[in-house]
């Protein structure tokens, strides 16, 4: 199934995408499909957002397969932290993930709560 | 699975280069990447990731994007990975081939490398099944590599036994190359882009007049 994308739907998405950024703290955020095909981002900054959906959608193809060699179905939470940047990986459905950039002071569980707060509305959307 | 993208005006796919080990598939994606390097000259251009090994071996996938003009006044954006061809990174494998719309299967000519083409085709198959996709159904172009060591009087595969190896039935596109010297390399990528694109269009249109039937 390949995902089509009129106007109204990525700039309902990026409006979501904003909420999280303006909301929940985020510094970046993107929506990629698990092929690795970047669909819409925001945030500012000289981010490669094409590298990273696909780097991402890897990383995560892979962490879900370390997970099946343990006897896991897929793990609750994918994120790293880092010095300056954190970054959290969220299955939005069984096609798409979205990947957040946040700071270190920001508090990763409201953002985790901000998340799924949009993650049913990405749903929604997405399914139209 | 492409994304065609209304707002961004742009049409994203997904075109693998498969093939057994050390068959030249990362030697393509690096030609590739080097001439449009070296046509972009100053214009800053994507990255080429690679995730190997110490060695010269891939051990997740190589990628980059190429931007590849319009149709339709949409702009293609065509997305490439190798895959790791050592039979023991099977697992990889299969992920990078998640949502794959095209792909170029990289045979290595040398004798030697025979029984090794034949099990990496049979490999993808069995892959494409696991995302259950026949390999009659999806774009595919064959490229018979390292046509260059015949100049230096090494004795190769002939086309023919390549072709009834591994294309008798499928009856793909193919091309002699040598994807050192960038023999055929952009040919090769030229029609798979080609074939992928149309693939892709061809079932939007009919995705598209599917909804308008059903809507009356």
């Amino acid at each position: 199934m390949d995902i089509i994308l009129e106007e109204e739907k990525v700039d309902k998405l990026t409006l979501l995408l904003n909420k999280l950024i303006n909301e929940g703290g985020a510094s970046y955020v993107l929506l990629t499909d698990m092929a690795g095909n970047l669909i819409c981002k925001s945030g500012e900054g000289s981010i490669d957002a094409t590298s990273l959906a696909v780097l991402s959608a890897a990383n995560f193809a892979a962490t879900k397969e370390i997970a099946r060699l343990i006897g896991e179905d897929e793990f609750s939470l994918l994120f790293h932290r880092g010095q300056k940047e954190n970054i959290h990986f969220t299955r939005i459905d069984p096609e798409i993930l979205m990947i957040v950039l946040f700071k270190p002071y920001v508090s990763l569980g409201l953002l985790r709560i901000k998340i799924e707060g949009i993650k049913k509305e990405i749903q929604k959307i997405l399914g139209e | 699975m492409a994304v065609i993208n209304f707002k961004e005006k742009l049409i994203q796919v997904k075109i693998v280069y498969y093939g057994p080990g050390r068959s030249g598939k990362t030697t393509n994606l690096i030609y590739i990447y080097d001439k449009l390097q070296q046509k972009l000259s100053g214009r800053p251009a994507s990255r080429l990731i690679t995730i190997d090994t110490r060695g010269d071996r891939t051990l997740f996938f190589d990628f980059f994007p190429v931007e590849l003009g319009k149709i339709y006044g949409m702009d293609l954006k065509i997305q490439l990975y190798t895959t790791p061809g050592q039979v023991v990174y099977n697992t990889t494998r299969k992920l990078v081939l998640k949502g794959v719309d095209g792909v170029v299967f990289v045979a290595d000519s040398l004798p030697a490398r025979r029984q090794a083409n034949i099990e990496s085709l049979q490999n993808l198959k069995e892959n494409l099944a696991h995302y259950n996709l026949k390999i009659e159904d999806i774009p595919l172009v064959f490229q018979w590599n390292k046509r260059d060591l015949e100049d230096e009087g090494l004795v190769l595969l002939d086309i023919e036994t390549l072709e009834d190896d591994l294309n008798k039935e499928l009856k793909a596109p193919s091309f002699p190359a040598s994807a050192i010297r960038g023999y055929n390399v952009f040919q090769t990528l030229k029609q798979i882009a080609k074939l992928t694109i149309s693939s892709v269009i061809r079932k939007f249109m009919l995705s598209e007049q599917i909804v308008k039937v059903a809507g009356g």
